[in-house]
């Protein structure tokens, strides 16, 4: 009878032993430490914020996210990235991926992206934009495409019709500027770097038949390139001013402050430009896919795991937890509710009656066509960012009349792309 | 017989051991760096010795982030020292106490803010379209459109303004305090003597602190050589290269553009180097 009572007890606490384990181990923290972002700016990230509650009770531990400018965020994450590995997550993109990846500075994302998540819910281009050598590295934050955004009171009143090609884009420009009152037909960017000028003036070059290397050899020095550059220096001539050393901020700034008549620029501007917090044109704005035949600047920024930062397993998974949640569905629907239409990424967001009430059938048309025009303008390639940069200032130069030979400044570049080749 | 102590050399040793270790190691390092192929993307590099060096100067962006750096050096310590002298004695000479203390604090607040907050203002303050200093330019020309910080001709002046109207204020309320610590007998004698205002500051008074004027000619060198903040944010070098200083241009091949930071540190030795000597004799000069 004892026996049996010790066999009942000794099972009973087994049980109770397991259970516990398992409940502990199921309770166990993912993070032991605070994750430490690197990003930029984004209102997303702003509202993230707002829910940091939930992640620690998620997780176990919070986040700190330090933010920097563009550029700024650019230089400093492959500075630290390189060599001290201070941040558990760094804010990539479209023209940085390939060189962080290549140089094994982040790690495949899927690997701790927790499949609760659902990956596969992201806009399939901006997976596209995340995807280099077979594998996924980042989750998107924001991504797309370019949309033409127009004042239609101001071309109305000028008699002009929205540009459907890149010629009545030409022509129409110079016709809507008026200095006098303060109307500018244009805003493009000056202000050097690859995801800066470049960004704006490489669908004049593709659409010009342009292409960047033709296998190891480059081929960007040709009449396509002088064209392109050619036709930017001629419409720079009515962009708003401050635009000329300016890149995405001043340039959508000149349009939302009712500057602007024109604009070709990426997608979250048609967001900017509905909501009465950022725009001062509400109501009296267009939306077409761009001119053709210019090609949208296919794009994509997002959140990857570092690989100094997390050495080991169990911290890839806390910055995976992390990304995973700061993507998720219930904070895409969060930004969505905020009207942070530059901050929605996944299909079942993108494609939702709330969506469609917030935003309008015609924007939504327009997004779903210039879908079709939008491509990867840039050589996806580590050294993408170098030649990008490089041709940054060259255009910058040529932009603000530092220099004048286009010409001399493309063989410049290629002299510098061949140097690049050979290093390989 | 006197014992010699040895306190001095127990207090001295260790500081000085440790400023040594603190100066010399990342200058160490900068040199070795340079002599070989480092660049931020991969871990493999070699010795290449003085390629690097060789390169630069067949590099045009460098020649030109010479040429802005001495362009930016002269401008910025020689229109420091003007504005400094020039308020310096007008305070002196047509304010009365009180008011050259209000003078003072006023001057001194400029270089109390941080440089990157100081060119974040002035950057919206040389804003074609909201700009407060282009805005008498639009009301003179009727709306013309200026726009200092994208032409070429104005924008290193643009910058240098924000660098003088910090040290030249500061340094005016220096020089305002020299002036009154001089003896007034030679100043009474030069008016006994019926010389005019600017005759008693160009051969009394001046003549007199020639030697803290030098000195705060050379604090103000040094300090200009380390603009890179002020440059970066309010035109990045640009615009094209306008304002490329070599500090700023060394900061772009190592951690913008490229991930050279072997070139890079070759500019910064180069630059240490030309610093080191130029100094040298200015000071050899000064002293002759």
């Amino acid at each position: 009878m004892n026996s049996n009572r010790l066999a009942a007890s000794l099972g009973a606490a087994f049980v109770l032993t397991a259970s516990v384990s398992t409940a502990a181990l199921a309770q166990a923290p993912v993070c032991s430490a605070p994750v430490k972002v690197l990003a930029q700016p984004r209102d997303g990230l702003t509202l993230l914020e707002d829910s940091k509650d939930e992640f620690k009770k998620l997780s176990g531990a919070g986040f700190q996210i330090d933010y920097l400018n563009e550029n700024d965020r650019r230089a400093k994450s492959r500075a630290d990235a390189s060599t001290v590995g201070n941040y558990n997550v760094y804010y990539v993109d479209e023209a940085n991926v390939a060189l962080f990846a290549s140089s094994g500075w982040i790690v495949p994302l899927t690997d701790y992206y927790p499949a609760d998540y659902d990956y596969a819910d992201f806009d399939p281009g901006r997976q596209k934009v995340a995807t280099y050598d077979g594998k996924v590295w980042f989750a998107p934050l924001t991504g797309g495409g370019d949309l033409m955004v127009y004042r239609k009171d101001v071309l109305e009143a000028a008699g002009i019709q929205p540009p459907k090609t890149l010629d009545e884009l030409i022509a129409d420009v110079p016709k809507l500027t008026n200095a006098d009152k303060g109307m500018y037909g244009i805003a493009l960017r000056g202000a050097r770097g690859s995801g800066a000028n470049v960004w704006r003036w490489m669908p004049f070059f593709k659409a010009y038949g342009g292409k960047w290397f033709d296998g190891d050899k480059p081929a960007f020095n040709s009449d396509a390139a002088v064209k392109a550059t050619e036709t930017y220096l001629k419409l720079f001539k009515d962009s708003a001013p401050g635009t000329q050393t300016g890149s995405w901020d001043e340039s959508t700034g000149a349009f939302l402050s009712g500057q602007v008549a024109i604009l070709v620029e990426s997608t979250p501007l048609s967001g900017m430009a509905v909501d009465p917090k950022t725009s001062q044109v509400v109501g009296k704005v267009g939306f077409l896919p761009p001119p053709s035949p210019l090609p949208g600047g296919g794009y994509g920024h997002g959140l990857a795991i570092g690989t100094k930062a997390n050495a080991d397993d169990a911290a890839k998974k806390c910055a995976g937890l992390f990304i995973a949640w700061a993507t998720s569905k219930e904070n895409e629907k969060r930004r969505l509710d905020a009207h942070q239409f530059g901050e929605l990424n996944r299909t079942s967001i993108l494609s939702s009656k709330e969506f469609a009430d917030i935003y309008g059938a015609d924007l939504g048309q327009a997004l779903a066509e210039t879908g079709k025009v939008t491509a990867v303008n840039f050589w996806q390639d580590p050294r993408w960012p170098d030649l990008g940069d490089r041709w940054g200032i060259i255009l910058e130069e040529l932009v603000t009349g530092t220099r004048t030979d286009i010409k001399g400044g493309l063989n410049e570049l290629e002299a510098y792309a061949n140097e690049l080749v050979k290093k390989k | 017989m006197r014992r010699r102590s040895s306190l001095p050399v127990t207090f001295l040793v260790p500081t000085l051991a440790i400023l040594l270790v603190l100066s010399m190691v990342p200058t160490l390092y900068a040199v070795v760096i340079a002599l070989q192929s480092r660049e931020l993307s991969t871990t493999g590099y070699s010795w290449v010795w003085f390629s690097n060096f060789a390169d630069l100067f067949a590099d045009r962006r460098f020649l030109n982030a010479v040429w802005v750096s001495v362009k930016w050096e002269i401008v910025t310590v020689v229109a420091t020292m003007v504005a400094a002298i020039g308020l310096g004695v007008l305070m002196f000479e047509v304010a009365g106490p009180r008011l050259r203390n209000f003078y003072c604090l006023l001057f001194i607040i400029p270089v109390l803010l941080p440089r990157v907050s100081a060119a974040f203002v002035w950057k919206f303050a040389y804003h074609p379209l909201y700009g407060i200093a282009t805005y008498p330019y639009r009301l003179l020309t009727g709306g013309l459109i200026f726009d200092p910080l994208s032409k070429p001709g104005t924008a290193l002046f643009a910058v240098a303004s924000v660098d003088v109207w910090q040290w030249g204020l500061f340094f005016a309320v220096i020089v305002l305090k020299l002036l009154e610590t001089l003896p007034p007998q030679p100043i009474e004698a030069a008016r006994l003597d019926h010389a005019r205002r600017w005759q008693i500051h160009a051969y009394v008074t001046l003549p007199m602190l020639k030697a803290p004027l030098i000195s705060l000619m050379f604090v103000k060198m040094i300090e200009s050589l380390r603009s890179f903040d002020l440059i970066y944010v309010m035109t990045r070098g640009g615009p094209g290269v306008a304002t490329e200083t070599l500090d700023m241009y060394a900061f772009s091949q190592g951690f913008i553009e490229s991930g050279k930071v072997s070139y890079a540190s070759a500019m910064a030795v180069l630059m240490m180097i030309a610093t080191v000597i130029t100094f040298t004799m200015l000071w050899k000069r000064v002293q002759a």
